[in-house]
């Protein structure tokens, strides 16, 4: 019950940001360009090159938002000792992280299941411009899955929520909101880049102990971000995708965000206000 | 029914360490108080000297580093203890697009006031802290009399039993000071146990019982206001038309039973009276 009043006010105090605003405008104006763009498509198929546009921009800008965000309102309720009210009522820390957590994952929903209805918008427009020209030459009209795409947009929300997650923990550690967002940046580009370290384990070759105990840990630490991306494949081709993955990429997720939302209130327990 | 000290501190301690050598600074050292129930508690003392640490002690925002603390029975920094104590902290800072009223109705809600109660304890909060007009404002609108008045609504709303107010009149003008001292009383003729940490003195003088000073982190003084303030060795006689003649034979009486007239001044009214009483209507609602 507590925690759902805590996400109710982070909620209303993230939607009513500039920053949320501004970044929700410029990846929606990133989306809708996309088919002006389309004439850069690198001989890849035209609906592809839209999708992968809209798609990164989703990404890049949802990553953005989910650590400015997550660290900003944290830092929010630290610096102007709102947190003070808030903590000294019958509110645990716990209650608190996971109210902030979930107040900005709901934000972050908004963002991405909005760019992601515009941008599905967009390749069902194309789409059936591109069905009628194939039909008239008699080619093959191009797949397109609105169900995919949504299943794309899901799996980003959750890649979303373990940034945010990890976000809050290293919040909860930090003393300032710019070492939140350095740190908490890099380890998003650590856990864009961990499948290299899984592979490289997976690899046969003759890595010393040192550097095969540091990947091995890493890829436990650190969560594969990687593993979220796989947009086009469920939109444009949706039998590629092995059985399970997206199943396997969620529970992966949760399981992260669980785990960060722990340490996090472990670490913001022992913290003074 | 507990009918022990509403807040029973012992050998409360707290270092917090500084800089990368890990430095020790005492900010309380040893400090044991008990405050009854149903009294008005003065927390006094020079800035830094660790009023606002031992009242962060007290409601758990701050872990001490030795000593114990219990509120009305229970330990500190649990559930328990807090539900059943409001606090206003310092230069309150609320969060500026909520309405005053959404902030109480908020604050009700985390505080565990049943949802069809929340309402009638809103308004009642309102009510007593006389925001009941500027309630649908928003925070951000509001003047530094109202911010306080606000946050002494938020800390009151679910009814505790105990009311921590660090500061409440700073910043406030001597009328809306006066007022939040009246809003005090009210509270204690409630039954309600209030700590202040206030450093208008004469206020403290007014409405505490019992009053505790603390400076360099030790508490140097505890007691009731009463008998820490009366000089028991001396008294005052409040005389209209005195003459030198008359002033004169009173001292020659007076010298025949051993005592002495030490000062003879005119009775003055508080400067914080007067202005009370020549500004009128200028309250913030």
């Amino acid at each position: 019950m507590r925690i759902s009043w805590m996400t109710r006010l982070t909620f209303l105090e993230a939607i009513r940001q500039r920053f949320f605003a501004f970044l929700i405008l410029l990846s929606a104006a990133l989306v809708l360009s996309s088919v002006s763009f389309r004439f850069l498509d690198f001989g890849h198929g035209e609906l592809k090159f839209v999708c992968d546009f809209g798609f990164g921009g989703m990404f890049l800008f949802g990553s953005v938002l989910a650590v400015v965000m997550s660290a900003q309102l944290f830092f929010a309720e630290m610096d102007n000792r709102t947190a003070l009210t808030l903590l000294a009522k019958p509110v645990s820390r716990t209650e608190f992280l996971v109210g902030k957590f979930i107040g900005v994952w709901l934000v972050l929903g908004v963002f991405i299941f909005t760019l992601s209805t515009l941008l599905g918008i967009i390749l069902w427009a194309r789409c059936q411009e591109l069905t009628a020209a194939a039909l008239e030459v008699g080619k093959a009209p191009p797949e397109l899955s609105i169900t995919g795409l949504f299943s794309y947009t899901g799996m980003q929300w959750a890649r979303l929520g373990v940034v945010a997650a990890m976000i809050l923990m290293v919040a909860s550690l930090a003393r300032t909101f710019l070492f939140t967002v350095i740190v908490g940046s890099m380890l998003v580009v650590a856990g864009q880049l961990q499948w290299l370290a899984q592979e490289t384990l997976l690899k046969p070759g003759d890595l010393n102990l040192f550097s095969k105990l540091l990947l091995t840990v890493s890829t436990y630490i650190i969560p594969n971000l990687q593993q979220f991306n796989i947009g086009d494949a469920l939109t444009l081709d949706h039998g590629s995708v092995a059985e399970g993955a997206v199943t396997l990429s969620l529970f992966s997720g949760a399981c992260y965000i669980v785990v960060f939302i722990f340490i996090g209130s472990l670490i913001f327990r022992q913290r003074e206000i | 029914m507990n009918t022990g000290p509403a807040i029973a501190v012992k050998g409360l301690t707290k270092d917090f360490r500084i800089g990368l050598r890990g430095l020790k600074l005492r900010a309380v050292d040893n400090v044991s108080f008990e405050i009854p129930r149903g009294q008005v508690f003065g927390l006094l003392g020079p800035n830094g000297c660790g009023k606002s640490t031992t009242l962060k002690i007290i409601l758990g925002l701050v872990a001490p580093t030795a000593g114990e603390v219990s509120i009305l029975g229970f330990p500190f920094a649990t559930t328990a203890a807090r539900s059943r104590t409001g606090f206003l902290p310092e230069a309150p800072y609320f969060h500026k697009f909520l309405t005053g009223r959404e902030l109480v109705a908020y604050c009700a809600r985390l505080s565990g006031v049943k949802p069809e109660s929340v309402n009638q304890a809103v308004e009642q909060a309102l009510a007593l802290t006389a925001m009941t007009e500027a309630g649908d404002r928003t925070i951000g609108t509001y003047s530094k009399g109202m911010l306080q008045r606000i946050g002494l609504a938020q800390a009151i709303v679910h009814d505790p039993e105990l009311v921590i107010l660090d500061e409440p009149t700073a910043g406030v003008d001597p009328v809306g000071s006066a007022a939040i001292g009246q809003m005090i009383k009210a509270m204690k003729a409630k039954g309600k146990t209030i700590v202040l940490c206030s450093h208008l003195l004469g206020q403290v003088e007014q409405v505490c019982d019992r009053i505790a000073i603390m400076d360099r982190g030790k508490l140097v003084l505890e007691g009731r206001v009463d008998d820490v303030l009366t000089r028991r060795d001396q008294n005052i006689i409040t005389v209209e038309n005195l003459t030198p003649e008359a002033r004169r034979a009173a001292e020659e009486v007076l010298a025949q039973h051993g005592a002495k007239i030490t000062s003879v001044t005119h009775p003055r009214r508080s400067l914080d009276d007067l202005f009370r009483e020549l500004v009128t209507g200028s309250r913030d609602a």
